[in-house]
């Protein structure tokens, strides 16, 4: 399993950063630009109400002549501050001002109606956009006072390109910092997950790297460090008990067919009915030792304690391997057992445990798979993983102990010869492999399911 | 032949050294595994069998230092550790062959004769022969009296096995090691099945049978009846 960069917690976080960050410099400069806007909006309508105040009281004062006179005054300003006059008569006719024609289509409804006005400057023409305000005066003749507001608009442009560059610089940044510590995160966590499945796959002795940046993630390794040095030291202390729970048990054991043995070994020999009786006993040392083997093997795989060394073992070839030593007992039996299997169906394991496991299902069937029965073993590759199954069309379990065969230690069927260990033993070495053992009914019969990870 | 036998559980060696002596060895014990290295080390041993749990000294690391002092003695390891990890690490430090306790005495001889007489060289021969059994190793063919026998892979692999210890006792644990390259022993009375195959196609409508079964222990394959 890779870590794919774009799919992790950190990249996730890195994008919601990146988009908070957005906003926030969105909002900060958006409302500077906005609250700058009409700063100068408001100046520019100012200076024109003064304006039409003053002309107002010129009006008052001294008529239409006076405020010709004095529009005619201040036009010459039009070049410094870009001031916009006209005086008209009730039917928009000019009376003075320097603009050439009434630029509204009637009396504009709005309070500050804006609109482009041409001139000629020296070399070229141009066209400047104009804010005004008009009024009308007590004898009807119309007032249009209005300032160019070319600056502000070219202001407010540039106003509007810097903050949106920097929203796009600031996303930009975000997210480039954002990639950059979710890569970072992406590949100390993918460090952490590589090692733990080599770990997993058998490399007990591998430890977790510390990056020596004293952070949270070299706390966490060294944690999990210290987890893993404590299993691998509860492995070796169990590995120690099973080593001497196998010796105590199987010293006696020698002893009793070391004197058993040499019982049989004496000059002279001893009476025929003896004899029968000594190997009648050196059989259930045998069946003793049998069992007490089996155990032994289930309690070491059930124990936790990873495979040691796997190797690739083909699991279809050691079943047909396996199938083939067995027909002949079947055929004796009046069985038919025969197997079926794809190419290279290869799972890291351990050949003669899972040779073991196959061992003891092909046996199960041997022992309740009435003559004239057939047992099959199929190993087939799947995508991730090798199944195995045998099936019979023997007697097979009760749906209700079937449920059980996971479990360690559950034996099935008759006890007489304990056979019910061979099954827990099999699902015990599924177990050590990664791999799960399930019983089905293979109706009529039972279909033993292996699934071992490839 | 001199043996050296190392092992801690005393009633267990009194019993193996009365039955190897029974069985024409000449054998000196040891009681831990210093003393067997030193033992080892000072006389000259056709076969050293070394328990595989000893105190002073461990048995796979006396196996270690007897091979880093360039002794090539053969050595059989008697373990009471039957894993099949154990068996490997065994192997890997130097021995020869591996026992997992209890064994049948008649195993344990079966694999001294058999390390004893593993004669470096005779791997080598290209064609078996036994009394008028032929097996061309290059060729895959069979033969007895010149008429061509009809067997197959696994039979045949069964046959050099056989016809490699000709005169020696072959175990069914030895078989099944050997032949099927499995080490652990099946409930079912399979060897004796396929040794009864071998035994029709080789031995069948012939006045002198080659395969011969020793009660109790296993088989042997030679020329006198």
């Amino acid at each position: 399993m890779r870590l794919e960069l774009f799919n992790t917690t950190a990249s996730r976080l890195s994008v919601v950063y990146t988009l908070l960050v957005t906003l926030a410099v969105g909002i900060t400069l958006g409302s500077a630009y906005l609250l700058t806007e009409s700063l100068i909006t408001d100046e520019v309508d100012l200076i024109i109400d003064t304006e039409l105040k003053s002309l107002e009281d010129k009006f008052a004062r001294s008529g239409v002549p006076g405020v010709t006179d004095e529009i005619n005054l201040r036009i010459d300003s039009w070049g410094r501050i870009g001031a916009v006059y006209m005086l008209t008569d009730a039917n928009f006719e000019r009376i003075s001002g320097n603009v050439a024609h009434w630029p509204f289509d009637g009396m504009p409804s709005e309070a500050w109606p804006e609109f482009d006005i041409a001139t000629i400057e020296p070399g070229r023409r141009a066209v400047h956009p104009v804010r005004a305000a008009v009024r009308t005066l007590p004898d009807g003749d119309l007032l249009l006072v209005g300032t160019d507001i070319s600056q502000g608009r070219r202001f407010a442009e540039k106003f509007r390109f810097a903050t949106l560059a920097g929203i796009g610089l600031s996303t930009l940044v975000a997210a480039i910092a954002g990639f950059w510590f979710s890569y970072r995160l992406a590949r100390r966590v993918g460090e952490v997950t590589r090692t733990c499945q080599r770990i997993l796959a058998g490399e007990s002795g591998r430890r977790l790297p510390l990056a020596g940046a004293n952070d949270e993630f070299d706390a966490l390794a060294a944690s999990v460090n210290r987890v893993l040095e404590r299993l691998e030291e509860q492995a070796g202390t169990l590995r120690a008990t099973f080593d001497s729970t196998a010796h105590d048990l199987r010293a006696p054991l020698q002893r009793l067919r070391g004197r058993l043995d040499a019982l049989l070994l004496r000059s002279p020999p001893l009476e025929a009915a003896a004899h029968e009786s000594i190997e009648a006993a050196l059989r259930e040392v045998d069946h003793l030792q049998r069992t007490l083997a089996t155990l032994l093997q289930i309690a070491l795989a059930e124990s936790g304690t990873a495979l040691a060394a796997p190797a690739a073992v083909d699991v279809g070839e050691l079943a047909a391997e396996l199938v083939e030593l067995f027909e002949p007992v079947a055929a004796a039996q009046g069985l038919t057992l025969d197997c079926r299997h794809e190419q290279a169906a290869i799972v890291q394991g351990n050949r003669q445990l899972l040779a073991q496991l196959l061992t003891n299902l092909i046996e199960n069937g041997l022992k309740y798979v009435p003559a004239g029965g057939r047992i099959e073993v199929a190993v087939r590759r799947l995508a991730d993983r090798v199944s195995l199954v045998v099936s019979d069309n023997g007697p097979g379990i009760a749906a209700a102990d079937r449920s059980r065969a996971g479990q360690p230690f559950v034996r099935f069927g008759s006890a007489g010869e304990g056979s019910g260990l061979g099954l827990s033993l099999a699902a015990a070495i599924a177990r050590l492999h990664r791999g799960r053992l399930a019983l089905e009914s293979n109706e009529p019969g039972l279909k033993v399911v292996v699934e071992l990870p490839s | 032949m001199h043996v050296l036998l190392i092992e801690d559980d005393t009633e267990a060696a009194s019993l193996l050294l009365r039955g190897l002596h029974a069985s024409g060895y000449t054998v000196e014990h040891a009681a831990d595994g210093r003393e067997g290295l030193d033992k080892a080390l000072q006389l000259p041993f056709d076969l050293i069998i070394t328990d595989r749990m000893l105190p002073q000294l461990d048995g796979l690391t006396l196996i270690e230092r007897l091979r880093a002092r360039g002794s090539a003695t053969p050595v059989l390891v008697l373990s009471a550790l039957g894993s099949v990890d154990d068996r490997i690490r065994g192997l890997k430090a130097g021995g020869d062959d591996y026992l997992t306790k209890p064994f049948a005495f008649a195993e344990l001889l079966a694999r001294i004769e058999a390390l004893l007489r593993r004669a470096p060289g005779a791997a080598q021969s290209t064609r078996l022969k036994v009394e008028d059994l032929e097996f061309d190793l290059l060729e895959r063919r069979v033969t007895r009296g010149g008429r061509e026998l009809d067997l197959t892979a696994r039979e045949m692999k069964l046959l050099e096995f056989l016809m490699r210890r000709a005169g020696q006792l072959v175990t069914r644990t030895m078989l099944l090691e050997g032949v099927w390259d499995l080490h652990f022993d099946p409930q079912s009375n399979l060897i004796d099945v396929h040794i009864s195959r071998l035994r029709q196609a080789i031995d069948r409508g012939s006045d002198h049978p080659l395969i011969h079964t020793v009660r109790g222990s296993g088989y042997v394959l030679r020329s006198d009846s």
